[in-house]
């Protein structure tokens, strides 16, 4: 069965490579088919727009708009652009107009010896953004960006005016990473919004964003973003080895690029973050890590991924530490619960029934009194029952959410216990795994496949499984690596002055040093003596 | 893609030979547990042989309400437990019998109590404690009584305040701190005491007191073995003589004369130390036990000042009497019997080694006449929330 698999792995990789193959021979051909035709503007506008209405094909968003520039002499142009793409404001008043109407009136313009298209970038277009190429492609591809193109007879040049502008949601609270104190703000799905958001929190010209395309087909601008000084050359240049190898033909999400990139693409635990927060992103980078944006996305990827950073959030460092170090330990230790709780139960009531404390066996064993199944089958299949209800709420609409939840109250929590079918410790136990699992957002994945393994353990052999589960779980984690940086650090390899932000949250005039397993080139975070302390009573005599 | 192979190779190797493992040990669901709450041994009446009560719960009668009275050696209706019992020769044998009888397999972890019936004690106890000591299942911290008369009587005694008869006992047990007129063992202090070759192993006496409907069951006072067979018993008093010396003295009350007048003071003990030492003087060997005992005034019948310094020191004194008056009569008593039920000889042993090979082969006749002294020194702390009673003060 396993090498029928394994053989079937090995199909699916050759078929990549064959794709591959083609797509490659595909690619090489159409370039040639490119070469051989022309690749360049003429002089001819009419030339230009049937080689442009040729590559754009009858697209009912594309619109041509062909009007006469009025300069000295009476000049012909076009204008190509996206409808919905581009800001109609700035085509309407900053291009159209000024070329149409405006320009009659300037004079001064006639005596200038400058070709035609350099005058009116140079004299006419008020937009920001405006450059020239002569390459049909790179002009369609801008084109499909959301730029405007203006082809001018008897030039073999064109401008590329930046009017890219499109509908896009409000900047939000972001859905996933809800805080109780600290910034509202989320991601959206515009890319150039990312950034800016990151950048307003980051005022400082040693924030680096680099933009690159990734997907021959979606083209998908990519963003890297990290402070120079802070994050470790060699990271940049692993994130972007990494981003350059990715040859396909397209990118929706980030998670596409996460799956491209990372370090341990079989392991249930993710070596690359992702967040929704501007704020947790600049944490991150100003730790020294590296951010990358993904247009259309709301999910930052954030790298190196550390195993600690899971129990985290951006909220326990806007207040204050003490409260916040209890919820450090609470979190791990409803990891812990979520991954081991039913296995426990198991282990104890089928094997270990010694270990119960005698009031406590009472009121088990008549609770499971006449129920049918061994432990093992409750447990995997509540567990079952819960995955179920919980995807059905999160894909429900939310109307309809709610019959769900109250369906699985009722029917599972309490007729199946009144009917006999299930133990009532069981419900329980099921109950405090789920509530447990929601603790830590970034670990419910790994958690749920980790639960029915331990079950699976515990269920053939007790305790016994448990251990070998978890020993085998360590051993997979400290082999983890996330470019570079061991997963499990600062714990294993052991940093005992970074363990200041892992189990507990130091204070912050305490955490004065960045971690160093992530290989900051600036080590030191803020200044001794920060500790806040009452005016000594000589300064305040001297006032 | 080579370690890929590796490590699923390597995975379902493990996999496989987990499954070889199942069933070939104790996987077993809760309700296919006969859980054993308490075990009574006794000697049968018609044929002399061992009869074993092992009480399981009903688990299924756990949970309906009421106590249940009277399980009736398991034909109660409502009663949560199930007395069952079982004749045979060996103790192993006599349990595993019970599997003729019970639809589920004995689990023994959880066992509160082993009750001993006096006839069966009387005739040596050790050939049955070798299972509870030996198997693997059953628990050395379980608590050892002695029953006044059958053991199956008491486990089938239905306490008020518990559903299950040997919770009930056990509870009692883990109670008897406040009064320390009791010697609460447990199967390992029994064992230990056996394994010694002079010191007499203890346990309580358990016994159903009062005629009919008003009968209550109720532990008190000490059984004295010699070797493994019962041969007498301790009062109250000589009881909690025997737990001063050997430092088990937890809580309790002592009684006194008011130093002033007719009245009764009570002490309560708070705190209490003893210790035997052992002297060998001119080949002459002695005991001496020391206590040290703290307690308040809490309980006065009388209208006198007892907080006044002076009679503070008489009451002192009192309490000093009667906690040496306690240890001299049980130690009277066990000398009369000729059981080492304090350890003396094992203090000699760890003391006096040389002199011990000599002493030990006619140990009991030389404790019998050993010679011990007894100090006591007691302490008042405090005469809680109120000096003197609450009576108008006298003119003096």
């Amino acid at each position: 069965m396993l090498s029928y698999l394994l053989s079937r792995l090995k199909y699916l990789k050759l078929l990549g490579q064959n794709y591959k193959l083609s797509q490659s021979n595909s690619t090489a051909s159409k370039d040639k088919d490119e070469k051989s035709t022309t690749s360049y503007l003429s002089a001819s506008l009419k030339n230009n727009l049937n080689l442009f209405k040729e590559s754009l094909g009858n697209n009912y968003d594309v619109v041509i708009r062909e009007f006469t520039i009025n300069m000295p002499k009476q000049v012909d142009g076009a204008l190509i652009y996206l409808t919905g793409m581009t800001d109609s404001k700035i085509v309407n008043d900053s291009i159209l107009k000024p070329l149409m109407f405006e320009s009659q009136l300037d004079k001064t313009t006639l005596t200038s010896k400058l070709d035609t298209i350099e005058m009116i970038r140079t004299t006419m277009l008020s937009v920001g953004e405006v450059s020239k190429s002569n390459s049909i492609n790179d002009l369609v591809d801008n084109c499909m960006a959301g730029t405007s193109i203006l082809l001018v007879d008897g030039c073999t040049e064109a401008l590329l005016i930046m009017t890219a502008d499109w509908k896009a949601r409000s900047v939000d609270e972001p859905k996933t990473e809800s805080v109780v104190r600290g910034s509202r703000e989320g991601f959206i799905e515009n890319l150039l919004t990312n950034t800016t958001l990151l950048r307003r929190k980051i005022k400082n010209p040693d924030l680096v964003l680099e933009s690159m395309k990734i997907g021959q087909r979606t083209k998908t601008n990519v963003c890297i973003a990290y402070i120079k000084g802070l994050a470790n050359p060699s990271l940049i240049d692993e994130i972007k080895r990494r981003l350059n190898n990715i040859h396909t033909d397209s990118i929706l999400e980030s998670g596409y690029i996460e799956q491209f990139i990372e370090d341990a693409p079989f392991s249930i635990f993710a070596t690359v973050g992702n967040t929704e927060k501007p704020d947790s992103v600049a944490a991150k980078i100003l730790e020294g890590r590296a951010a990358i944006f993904v247009d259309g996305t709301p999910f930052v990827l954030t790298v190196p991924l550390l195993l600690v950073e899971n129990f985290q959030t951006s909220e326990d460092y806007y207040s204050r530490p003490y409260f916040v170090s209890f919820i450090r330990l609470i979190r791990f230790m409803a990891y812990l619960i979520s991954i081991l709780a039913p296995a426990t139960y198991v282990a104890l009531t089928t094997f270990h029934q010694e270990l119960i404390p005698t009031p406590l066996l009472f009121s088990m064993a008549s609770a499971q009194e006449g129920v049918p199944f061994p432990a093992i089958a409750e447990a995997i299949g509540m567990g079952v029952i819960f995955e179920i209800l919980r995807e059905a709420g999160v894909r429900l609409p939310r109307p309809v959410g709610q019959a769900v939840s109250i369906v699985g109250a009722l029917v599972i929590g309490q007729s199946a216990v009144t009917a006999g079918l299930i133990g009532a410790p069981m419900v329980i136990v099921v109950a405090l795994t789920a509530v447990a699992s929601f603790v830590v957002p970034a670990q419910t994945d790994s958690g749920g496949v980790l639960r029915i393994v331990f079950v699976a353990l515990a269920g053939f052999s007790g305790g016994f499984g448990i251990m070998i589960g978890l020993i085998g779980l360590f051993i997979h984690l400290t082999s983890l690596r996330s470019f570079g940086t061991p997963f499990l650090s600062p714990i294993a390899p052991l940093s005992v002055a970074d363990l200041k932000d892992t189990f507990i949250r130091a204070p912050l005039w305490a955490m004065i040093t960045r971690p160093s397993f992530i290989g900051s080139q600036d080590p030191k975070r803020k200044d001794f003596r920060l500790k806040p302390s009452p005016p000594s009573e000589k300064e305040s005599q001297s006032e | 893609m080579k370690s890929v192979k590796k490590v699923v190779a390597l995975m379902t190797t493990i996999l496989i030979l987990s499954l070889g493992t199942t069933g070939c040990w104790n996987r077993r669901e809760l309700p296919s547990l006969g859980i054993v709450m308490g075990v009574g041994l006794d000697k049968s009446e018609d044929s002399g042989k061992l009869e074993v009560t092992a009480q399981l719960i009903k688990t299924s009668e756990l949970n309906s309400g009421g106590t249940g009275e009277g399980g009736g050696g398991g034909s109660g209706g409502s009663s949560a437990y199930w007395n069952l019992q079982n004749t045979g020769e060996s103790m192993f044998a006599t349990i595993r019998g019970f599997t003729h009888k019970s639809s589920r397999k004995l689990y023994w972890p959880h066992n509160q109590v082993i009750i001993f019936g006096r006839s069966l004690a009387e005739n040596g106890v050790q050939e049955y404690l070798d299972f509870f000591v030996r198997d693997q299942e059953t628990r050395l911290e379980v608590y050892m009584l002695v029953a006044q008369d059958k053991a199956s009587d008491i486990l089938d005694f239905q306490p008020k305040l518990e559903k299950i008869p040997a919770v009930g006992i056990s509870e009692l047990m883990e109670s008897q701190d406040a009064n320390s007129q009791t010697c609460v063992t447990q199967l390992n202090e029994f064992v230990t005491r056996l394994m010694s070759p002079t010191t007499a192993p203890i346990a309580p006496i358990i016994k159903i007191e009062g005629p009919g409907a008003k009968s209550e069951l109720s532990v008190e006072g000490t059984a004295v073995f010699k070797k493994d067979k019962l041969i007498g018993q301790l009062t109250k008093e000589e009881t909690r003589g025997l737990l001063w010396a050997i430092n088990k003295v937890k809580s309790g009350i002592i009684d006194v004369k008011c130093p002033d007048c007719a009245g009764t003071v009570s002490l309560e003990i708070i705190r209490s130390k003893g210790k035997i030492t052992s002297q060998i003087i001119d080949s002459k060997p002695s005991i001496t036990i020391e206590i040290e005992e703290e307690g308040n005034i809490a309980d006065q019948s009388c209208d006198a000042n007892l907080v006044a310094p002076d009679a503070t020191e008489k009451l002192t004194k009192q309490a000093e009497k009667a906690i040496l008056d306690e240890v001299e009569s049980a130690l009277k008593k066990s000398q009369k019997l000729k059981a080492d039920i304090f350890g003396f000889g094992d203090v000699f042993h760890q003391r006096h080694l040389k002199e011990w090979t000599q002493m030990k082969d006619d140990w009991d006749e030389i404790y019998s006449n050993l010679e011990v002294e007894i100090t006591v020194q007691a302490k008042i702390r405090r005469s809680g929330t109120i000096g003197r009673p609450a009576t108008p003060e006298k003119e003096q």
